[in-house]
């Protein structure tokens, strides 16, 4: 399951809090082309960027494992969704109710892939700053997406949000 | 260790500094057979053979067939020895043709079988509210 969200959302605390392992940090190495702002010349030129991307894993049974993906979160790495969201069985998008803007890229990706996804607001200090539905509005999102509230650093809480995105997962495939 | 090899589950000694993966990949990048990109989450398992043949393996072979005595992901494999995703990727496909790893890539059509989905609901449902989370630091290997 891939989980998205900008910035200091809670994206690792999510993980962390329900994964066996420690969340641990894989880094993608990439070739960015990018323009050379103190370059004079204004030429391209190639720099390699890492990119860290958090994960967890949730052993199911002895044959089955669910890993959880954090997506980067900066913007601009949002090429590389592709690439961790093919294979996904879902996704969340956690939210800072206090920042929504920082998710409007991982909704609209969501909703252009159709792949089952829910929104999760993260209670920070226990409380979000707009209902649900005010969030709704504000993302923009279709209907059928599932907005919940949810505490990342609780194992239930958690477990509850990726309950959601399982339980539409599976409703689609009975469709 | 005095053979210069490193114990399995501890870490090598510092980040690897940037220009190296591609000295270690000998500046290959990572198609798979298939030509698509191995997924993050193929499972890798050394092979008997592999470990038989430890002592004359060195470097991120050594490391990587020494951590696959347990299957785990490529992300975990790339995390823990602190190697680029797209290197243990090389990597792990030239153990594979050398008989040295078992990798299994994900059926990508799980993710849409309803049996599946319905065992990964009752699995977390059965994970309870709070209390510490078993931690399995890799340790065992």
């Amino acid at each position: 399951m891939v989980i998205a969200g900008g910035f200091g959302v809670g994206k690792t605390t999510a993980v962390g809090s329900i994964s066996e392992i420690e969340p641990l940090t894989t880094e993608a190495a990439i070739t960015e082309v990018a323009a050379g702002v103190d370059d004079l010349s204004l030429t391209p030129h190639k720099t390699t960027t890492t990119v860290a991307m958090d994960f967890g894993c949730i052993t199911i049974d002895p044959t089955l494992k669910l890993y959880l993906f954090g997506t980067p979160g900066q913007e601009r790495f949002g090429f590389m969704w592709d690439d961790i969201v093919e294979g996904a069985v879902g996704g969340l998008v956690i939210v800072d109710t206090r920042r929504l803007d920082d998710c409007y890229a991982a909704v609209d990706y969501f909703e252009h892939k159709r792949i089952p996804f829910a929104v999760a607001a993260n209670a920070f200090d226990g409380k979000v700053e707009h209902t649900l539905d005010e969030v709704r509005w504000a993302l923009d999102v279709a209907d059928h997406v599932p907005v919940v509230v949810f505490d990342a650093r609780e194992t239930g809480s958690v477990r509850d949000a990726l309950l959601v995105v399982l339980e539409l997962a599976l409703a689609r495939t009975e469709a | 260790m005095a053979d210069g090899s490193i114990p399995p589950g501890s870490d090598p000694v510092g980040p690897a500094p940037a220009v190296r993966p591609f000295l270690v990949t000998a500046g290959r990048v990572a198609a798979g057979p298939s030509g698509r990109t191995m997924p993050v989450e193929t499972q890798v398992v050394a092979t008997v053979e592999g470990l038989g043949a430890l002592d004359g393996l060195s470097f991120e072979q050594h490391d990587i067939v020494a951590a696959c005595r347990r299957p785990q992901s490529i992300a975990e494999l790339a995390a823990r020895l602190r190697l680029h995703l797209n290197v243990v990727r090389v990597l792990a496909e030239d153990l594979r043709e050398e008989g040295r790893l078992t990798v299994h890539v994900p059926d990508a059509d799980a993710t849409h079988d309803a049996s599946v989905l319905r065992r990964l609901i009752d699995g977390l449902r059965a994970i309870p509210d709070s209390g510490k989370v078993l931690r399995d630091n890799g340790d065992n290997g």
